[in-house]
């Protein structure tokens, strides 16, 4: 989720790329995602063997997202968005519900990401990656256990601490701390978690979402919050780093497979949501993109290192003291002034 | 005459398309609502305002106001002497010296801000000459300060203030100068009394630029700052994204064109005055 690549970094935000040139007769599928977020050959085979066009659009935030389906579409007819994005979308009445007739390999995807909170059912979603928020440190310079949110506050780390640049990701790991929900809409819970965090500023050397991965390989930071797909790619570039999922529990996030209202051409995109399902297709997809496959039945496919890397494949245990962020609704007006009081130092 | 009319309808109608109509829908957004889902609803409000007005972002605004004022400050100090040299050279190194300024606007702007913190990161360029030389034993902390922020917009806009400040300083004329010294003016003299009043459009021009560019910057607080302080605009972007509270960024955003106009018309009038009296004290 939220991987964005330099590029849209750059302000490019809207980067077509036609994996086929030219103009053809054939049925076309339009996709409207995350950068890097399929591997091509993929995307290619998908093309050879259903005789049409795919193209790959890129965005770089959920909001841009929701901006882009709110004014008319764009014309895409699968889009990718985040879990608390599918619960927006679907409230404004922006998501067609999909077929499962279509999508038998549905049934391949394992339980715990079924019926999640923001979709229940799936009526409108189907998970593709999905991740936790939980802690990367570097066993160079840290020596202490680390296995708590609190570890974060610890003095020795001070001006070595890195923080997501996200609002509710920031605020919903204090809560968690706290033992309270990382969506609550209880403001004596958020005051308890923001007043908490301003006691952590003193450590943060930056809030960074972008190229956090970066600052913890270059070892500008020793400790930080980091998604556990980002943990596996910091840790191929700097073996020093560890990651844990806190004891007091952390923050789920996926990335899913959505179609807009008014797609042009729902069935095709079903068609490639199915195909992207195979055991097979599936093993080879999520080893490009080094995120976690929900695919049961992929797993006899994917390589040793892909099955036994922890930060991509989380255990039961860890899994079990997951939530997922939810819509809080007209509270996102707390969570935005309590936001901006953390990052500007001013109340 | 109803040539030139038609010469300038292009450029009238693409201000008024790409300027003045978006700015009117901001200004018609700013009195409006969000209801829970982040809409925007179509119904009169000063919530916008409303919220404004309070001890935070009437601080955010200060913050980028005293930012934006000693970026201004340090450019001119750091420009004007360059730009003096520049004017008064020989052609060939006012050409030289022009290309120079200007080539770093061939590389995108992020691209130059991102080798800062090459640079200046703990295991980047400066810190490892540093250690290197023995002149330090543990990395500097210079990155996400905000000295780096400072750094960042001073180098960033350095050349708004130096082109402007080199037509006008090039355009004083010379004989003036000789007149003065001459008279038996010194050259300090001369420089207080003719050169700076002269020049002063350039002053006026750069200083505008760079005070409005840096008050409207929010990348370089994110990137060299590590989005530890906040500017007004970062605020309008989270209000646009983040936030869905279009309308409170609608009304962030228009304060924030209304303050830059006044303070702009402040330092005219202010510029002015001096002149004036400069021009009274050169007669008596």
């Amino acid at each position: 989720m939220k991987r964005t690549g330099l590029l849209s970094m750059l302000g490019v935000g809207v980067l077509a790329i036609s994996l086929l040139a030219g103009c053809s007769s054939k049925e076309k599928l339009h996709i409207y995602s995350w950068a890097d977020n399929f591997n091509e050959t993929v995307i290619s085979d998908f093309e050879k063997e259903f005789n049409v066009d795919v193209t790959y659009d890129i965005f770089a935030n959920n909001e841009d997202l929701l901006a882009k389906i709110k004014a008319g579409g764009g014309g895409y007819d699968l889009i990718q968005p985040s879990d608390y994005m599918v619960e927006t979308m679907i409230k404004n009445n922006l998501l067609e519900p999909l077929d499962k007739n279509n999508i038998p390999n549905y049934t391949n995807i394992a339980d715990t990401f079924k019926d999640p909170t923001f979709d229940p059912g799936n009526k409108y979603s189907i998970v593709y990656t999905s991740g936790v928020t939980g802690i990367a440190y570097n066993k160079k310079y840290i020596k202490d256990p680390i296995d708590s949110w609190e570890d974060l506050w610890n003095p020795a780390y001070k001006g070595k601490v890195l923080l997501l640049d996200d609002n509710r990701e920031m605020i919903g790991m204090a809560l968690k701390k706290h033992g309270f929900s990382n969506s609550t809409t209880n403001q004596t819970e958020i005051k308890t978690a923001v007043d908490d965090l301003k006691k952590l500023l003193p450590n943060v050397l930056a809030f960074d979402t972008d190229t956090i991965k970066q600052k913890m390989i270059q070892e500008e930071g020793w400790i930080s919050t980091v998604w556990s797909g980002d943990a596996a790619y910091i840790v191929k570039d700097n073996p020093d780093i560890a990651y844990v999922v806190p004891k007091e529990g952390a923050t789920i996030f996926s990335d899913n497979y959505a179609i807009p209202k008014g797609a042009k051409n729902k069935a095709l995109a079903e068609k490639f949501i199915n195909y992207m399902l195979d055991p097979k297709v599936s093993a080879a997809n999520y080893e490009a993109i080094g995120y976690s496959d929900p695919n049961t039945k992929a797993m006899e496919f994917h390589s040793e290192t892909y099955r036994n890397n922890t930060m991509i494949n989380l255990s039961a245990d860890e899994l079990n003291r997951v939530e997922w962020l939810s819509d809080v609704g007209d509270s996102l007006q707390f969570y935005d002034r309590y936001w901006t009081e953390l990052k500007s130092g001013r109340e | 005459m109803n040539k030139s009319k038609w010469f300038f309808t292009p450029v009238l109608i693409w201000l008024g398309l790409f300027l003045i109509v978006p700015m009117l829908i901001v200004v018609a957004m700013s009195f409006m609502q969000r209801d829970t889902l982040g809409n925007v609803v179509y119904s009169f409000s000063w919530e916008g305002y409303k919220t404004f007005w309070d001890s935070l972002y009437l601080g955010i605004y200060w913050d980028t106001i005293v930012l934006s004022i000693t970026t201004t400050v340090i450019c001119l100090v750091v420009s004007y002497p360059l730009a003096y040299y520049l004017a008064n050279s020989s052609p060939r190194v006012q050409n030289w010296g022009l290309i120079l300024i200007t080539i770093p606007f061939w590389i995108n702007f992020l691209i130059r801000t991102y080798a800062w913190v090459l640079l200046l990161r703990t295991q980047g360029v400066v810190n490892s000459l540093l250690i290197h030389f023995g002149w330090i034993d543990e990395p500097l902390q210079m990155l996400y300060t905000k000295g780096a922020v400072l750094l960042g917009m001073v180098y960033n806009f350095v050349p708004f203030m130096v082109l402007p400040l080199y037509v006008a300083i090039e355009q004083i004329d010379r004989r003036l100068l000789d007149a003065a010294s001459d008279l038996g003016a010194s050259r300090w003299k001369a420089f207080w009394h003719i050169a700076l009043p002269q020049s002063k459009a350039g002053i006026m021009t750069g200083s505008v630029l760079v005070f409005v560019s840096t008050a409207g910057m929010f990348v370089v607080t994110d990137i060299l700052g590590g989005s530890k302080s906040s500017m007004i605009s970062n605020i309008i972007q989270a209000q646009f994204l983040g936030a869905r509270n279009w309308p409170f960024g609608s009304a962030l955003s228009v304060i924030f064109v209304l303050t830059s106009l006044v303070l702009i018309i402040l330092f005219s009038r202010v510029m002015k005055s001096r002149s004036d009296r400069t021009r009274e004290g050169g007669n008596v």
